[in-house]
């Protein structure tokens, strides 16, 4: 009984207990608001990677593709029909993207699908600006310039077709997921909204030539200010020019490079900086044609199979991608039996480098290098954990000084040696369960509220804007607060703060109490 | 009847590179009831003899048997017990605990030798045993009271309360008077007296021969051994 009532005496009258306890709070909310960002950030990662992939990614990872993508989809279909849900080919290439008006050009990434498909296959959809303002109005297809006008009150007032469109987006949307700062609705060339030509004297129409339409990567044509808003200076329906260079199946250029005049629908943010800032995405069909993947009539009379650098598959609910991927690498290479003397040698070549990896793997690399980062984040808070478990040793070695003669009284009256320590070791288990809950408390209001926090601290000094959406991929800080990870922290801190007890409570246990009990 | 027989004893300490002999083989006996001084010059090993028959420190050579007991030949934790159930001590400087009050620190030895359950039942109990025995050395009225708000009587009254809590077979008392003045010492030993009337056996150290003098036997240390 006396190691409780002890320890509960000495936590409330000793004052230096307070800073192994403010030590302890400290470090806990630490811990967790940095672990908390940190699986923010590689949360949002991990789902937005998967984003532009499928479940499933079947590729030779050549710039020339490969062969026979749209029997083997047919066929996996086929021999999988409860597990493949949709499959569909993509075409990655390189090219210049110019912007005929302001001359401004960039390399970009070229991302050929088939958007209906694309759609179904995973997130491309939900990334899409305008579509989801102005809902079943973008298409990869051959489009028009909109060109707002005025009503008869003088009111801006888009195509008919745009209109409805944007009415139907009225009549669902959902008043909470709105964000203000991403659209302005009144206003048609609102520096940060929506971007459409208007022409003040006429009526709303759609003009220009019919060109394909192409999806620009968010980050590639705009920029965001520090608020995290964009500035969307192309218009929908601006020209675009993107300058492409076919390969031929032997990886060879296959004619000199092809300027083609295409018009910006709309524009894809995943998210993800690294996608948004270099993808442009435009038709399947189109682009196999220009950049002569399509079937092409050969010398000996022959046709040439059509080819596509990718295939992406989504697979049914339920359905476990890491299951799945070996079952589906069977498939291939059952198809390529198939196959077999069928196929040309450069097409054979192309084929036997195809490999089957799931989403995850294919991310491996980015989203191992977000995790290394949290292992780095959390070496680093181990050490200071350790100041954390030195800080309380040396409180409780003076402590154990101050309470030497106490100790020899508490020997004098038939306390054991274990007894003693216990007192200490306790002593140090409530500091670190207090300490504990104080930083979960803290941590967990932080980062409930660390954007908040972060905008409060950035009006009064915008130096202190820690977090800077035009850099980073996320335009606002991420956390996700994992109970295992509130648990964990938690032990640690009680463990912690036990340990540092730990040495001063064995120098307590040795105490001889004759020696401390001689003199005053 | 014998309570504790000490049989040759031998304790030395190291002061530095020196060896001092401080016990050169004592035989004691004390009967059980009586009320025993132990005499000697100071640093004749008198409080070294006492810690020893009390279980608080360790011969070098030598037995002490307690109640029959051979003490140094059970284990740490039996001496832990016996030191908690069977020996009260009264130290010259007190030892209270400061940072409890009067009542906290007559209750110690009962809470050292009870477990938290025990003492949840016994608790109303123990609180009026400690209350009973400050109203017999006089301090019913202090017992919220810190030590650092007492006369050096009064903390030496709470610490003989202390040591007789658990209603010991043996009471310790090192040179009790020797921080009081006359008056104040009077009246410890009138406690003592008091107690030892009642049935308690009592080992006193004092360099004091007006003290000693109040005992029913009085054994001489010299050169770490009792002067015959």
């Amino acid at each position: 009984m006396y190691k409780l009532f002890l320890t509960f005496r000495y936590l409330i009258s000793k004052w230096v207990a307070v800073f192994s306890v403010l030590s302890v709070w400290l470090c806990v909310a630490m811990v967790l608001i940095v672990f908390s960002v940190m699986d923010g950030f590689l949360d949002n990662i991990k789902q937005h990677s998967r984003g532009l992939l499928g479940d499933i990614i079947i590729d030779n990872k050549t710039l020339q593709g490969f062969p026979y993508y749209d029997e083997f989809s047919v066929y996996l279909k086929e021999q999988m029909p409860g597990e493949i849900d949709v499959v569909t080919p993509v075409i990655y290439s390189y090219g210049i993207m110019r912007e005929p008006r302001t001359k401004f050009t960039q390399p970009v990434r070229i991302v050929a699908i088939d958007f209906d498909a694309y759609c179904e296959v995973n997130d491309f959809y939900d990334s899409l600006y305008y579509e989801r303002y102005y809902p079943n109005t973008t298409s990869l297809g051959p489009v028009q310039i909109p060109v707002a006008g005025v009503d008869s009150k003088g009111k801006p007032f888009l195509p008919q077709e745009l209109e409805e469109a944007h009415q139907k987006y009225l009549k669902n949307r959902d008043e909470s997921k709105v964000d203000k700062t991403d659209f302005d609705e009144t206003n048609y060339n609102s520096p940060h909204g929506v971007g459409y030509f208007f022409n003040e004297y006429g009526t709303p129409a759609m003009e220009g030539d019919p060109l394909p339409g192409i999806v620009i990567g968010t980050d590639v044509a705009y920029s965001r200010n520090k608020e995290g808003q964009y500035d969307r200076g192309l218009q929908r329906g601006t020209k675009i020019i993107l300058t492409i260079l076919p390969l031929t199946s032997g990886g060879n250029i296959a004619e000199n490079p092809i300027p083609v005049a295409m018009r910006n629908v709309d524009d894809s943010r995943t998210k993800v900086y690294e996608i948004d800032k270099v993808c442009v995405y435009v038709d399947f069909k189109l682009f196999q044609e220009y950049l002569s993947m399509g079937s092409l009539e050969l010398v000996d009379g022959t046709y040439s199979k059509p080819r596509a650098s990718q295939l992406l598959v989504s697979l049914t609910k339920g359905q476990d991608y890491n299951a799945l991927q070996p079952k589906i690498e069977e498939v291939w290479a059952e198809f390529l039996g198939t196959l077999a003397g069928n196929v040309t040698p450069i097409d054979a070549r192309l084929l036997e480098t195809v490999g089957v990896d799931t989403w995850e793997t294919r991310q491996q690399a980015f989203i191992q290098a977000v995790e290394k980062e949290k292992v780095l984040v959390t070496i680093l808070f181990a050490i200071i954990s350790i100041v954390a478990i030195v800080l309380i040793g040396v409180v409780f070695y003076m402590i154990v000084l101050q309470k030497t003669r106490d100790i020899g009284i508490i020997k004098s009256l038939g306390a054991t040696s274990a007894g003693v320590a216990m007192i200490f070791i306790m002593y140090g288990a409530i500091i670190g369960v207090i300490g504990g809950i104080l930083g979960i408390l803290t941590g967990t209001t932080v980062v409930a509220n660390i954007n908040e926090l972060q905008s409060w601290l950035a009006s009064l000094n915008p130096k202190m804007q820690v977090w800077s959406p035009e850099v980073y991929t996320f335009d606002r800080i991420p956390s996700v607060v994992k109970p295992m990870v509130i648990f964990a922290v938690f032990c640690m801190a009680v463990l912690t703060s036990t340990l540092g007890a730990l040495v001063p409570a064995l120098k307590a246990a040795w105490v001889w109490p004759v020696k401390t009990l001689r003199y005053e | 009847m014998v309570l504790a027989r000490a049989t040759k004893l031998h304790k030395s300490y190291s002061l530095g590179k020196t060896k001092v002999s401080v016990l050169r083989g004592v035989n004691l006996e004390v009967n059980e009831g009586e009320m025993l001084a132990i005499t000697g010059s100071s640093g004749c090993g008198k409080s070294t003899l006492l810690h020893i028959l009390g279980a608080l420190d360790a011969p070098d050579q030598g037995t002490v048997s307690f109640a029959g007991e051979d003490l140094f030949a059970a284990g740490t934790w039996r001496r832990d017990a016996v030191r908690n159930r069977d020996v009260g001590f009264v130290f010259q400087f007190y030892h209270l605990l400061p940072e409890f009050n009067v009542l906290e620190n007559v209750l110690m030895p009962r809470m050292v030798g009870t477990s938290t359950l025990d003492w949840m039942s016994s608790r109303k109990s123990a609180i009026a045993k400690a209350g009973e025995i400050l109203g017999t050395v006089g301090l019913k009225d202090r017992l919220k009271h810190r030590p650092k708000e007492l006369s050096g009587g009064e903390r030496q009254r709470v610490a003989i309360a202390r040591a007789i809590m658990n209603e010991p077979r043996f009471l310790l008392a090192d040179e009790p008077t020797g921080n009081l003045d006359a008056k104040m010492g009077k009246g410890i030993m009138d406690c003592l007296r008091s107690l030892n009337q009642k049935g308690q056996t009592i080992v006193l150290v004092t360099h004091d021969p007006l003290i000693a003098k109040q005992a029913d036997r009085q054994v001489r240390l010299v050169d770490g051994r009792i002067e015959p």
